[in-house]
């Protein structure tokens, strides 16, 4: 299969505002929040470390820590994945990229977690094609914004996704128990697992393994490129 | 608790830790005690409750709770030979390690009344037919303490 090259805005039409509008929504988003609560989990809206750490653990099940590898981080926040893989799989040769929107986030990051192998950089999809892509958190809060426009938006991530992995990537949602149009009343988008893998299936022509009954009202895809992305 | 944070601050870590360990959230805490072995000896209890975020919305109160928590270290508990500090901390290991895990409610008592730490269980929430496991932690209300670092007279 092939992907689409890339385009200005991971992903968006020229021209394409709405789109653009949920971009600049998320960024002012999560700058105010690093603004507010630092480098910690609560500035990129997690509550604790130990839960954001559980939630990398799963995203990560797509890697093979047995040889090195390229990875991209989408939506890195100040690089708390980062710190992670120094901590847990500090053995394994990762060449890393943090992506994020945030000025603020990847200044914060880079103070804290830039050296030999982990670059982090400004912008609204990832430069490079890698082996791995990961989002953590980057399709929950949807700012306000309708169901069809945030779901324009997962599309459009998902797809940028696709198209700078080689080998698969993996993100993770909020669990609803059905997927109605959820009136996104608290913020949160709730979606159901089967909805995002017929996309990665039908659109991106990948494999998706679901990952969920780790203790969090959420799963986590798993998405493997069954043919390498066409740059 | 008591002398060593705010009134207002030992409510809002009662909360904290109720919520954390209830039913609803059970699932979660055993998963990340698999995963991570939060609640071991090889962590304290200010590690383990900072890992998970259990620490005062005050950030002004986040030492005089840690130092608390430090403090169980002396504290006697309702087992011979065992601080209040490893009782806590070896209840919730246990409770989350084994096949059949319940909420657990934290509460408090006098000091004036029993020193040590308490591990009981029972039907705490009247609203709630869950059986939990309830640690009690002694505390003092503000002013009847020593200052820190005071030293006793002999």
């Amino acid at each position: 299969m092939t992907v689409s090259p890339r385009t200005d805005r991971a992903g968006a039409k020229p021209g394409d505002r709405t789109l653009r509008g949920v971009f600049s929504d998320v960024e002012a988003y999560y700058s105010a929040r690093v603004a507010k609560h630092g480098a910690t989990p609560l500035g990129v809206d997690w509550s604790c470390w130990a839960t954001q750490n559980l939630r990398f653990v799963q995203l990560l099940k797509l890697c093979d820590f047995s040889g090195p590898f390229a990875l991209n981080d989408i939506g890195c926040g100040y690089g708390a994945l980062a710190a992670y893989l120094a901590m847990r799989h500090a053995t394994t040769a990762i060449d890393y990229l943090g992506v994020d929107l945030s000025q603020a986030m990847v200044r914060r990051a880079r103070r804290r977690f830039s050296g030999s192998g982990r670059r982090f950089v400004v912008a609204t999809s990832s430069p490079r094609v890698a082996d791995y892509s990961v989002a953590s958190g980057v399709m929950n809060v949807s700012l306000g914004h309708p169901r069809e426009v945030w779901e324009d938006f997962v599309a459009t991530i998902l797809r940028e996704m696709r198209r700078a992995s080689r080998r698969g990537f993996s993100v993770n949602f909020i669990n609803a128990d059905i997927d109605t149009a959820h009136d996104l009343a608290d913020g949160l988008y709730r979606t159901t697992a089967q909805r995002w893998i017929d996309f990665c299936e039908g659109e991106l022509g990948c494999s998706v393994e679901t990952i969920d009954g780790y203790g969090m009202r959420e799963f986590t895809l798993l998405i493997r490129c069954n043919e390498p992305a066409a740059i | 608790m008591g002398d060593y944070i705010k009134d207002s601050t030992t409510s809002d870590i009662l909360v904290q830790l109720n919520k954390r360990f209830d039913a609803e959230h059970l699932p979660e805490m055993v998963a990340l005690q698999k995963e991570f072995k939060v609640f071991s000896a090889k962590h304290t209890l200010r590690q383990s409750f900072a890992l998970l975020g259990i620490v005062p919305t005050d950030a002004s109160e986040r030492e005089g709770w840690f130092y608390f928590l430090d403090q169980l270290h002396k504290y006697k508990s309702d087992l011979p030979n065992v601080t209040g500090h490893d009782r806590w901390v070896k209840v919730i290991q246990k409770n989350l390690e084994s096949a059949t895990p319940r909420p657990v409610a934290t509460a408090a008592h006098a000091a004036a009344d029993d020193l040590g730490l308490k591990v009981t269980q029972g039907k705490p929430l009247v609203f709630s037919s869950d059986e939990h496991i309830i640690v009690s932690v002694p505390t003092t209300p503000k002013g009847q303490v020593k200052p820190r670092g005071a030293k006793t007279k002999k």
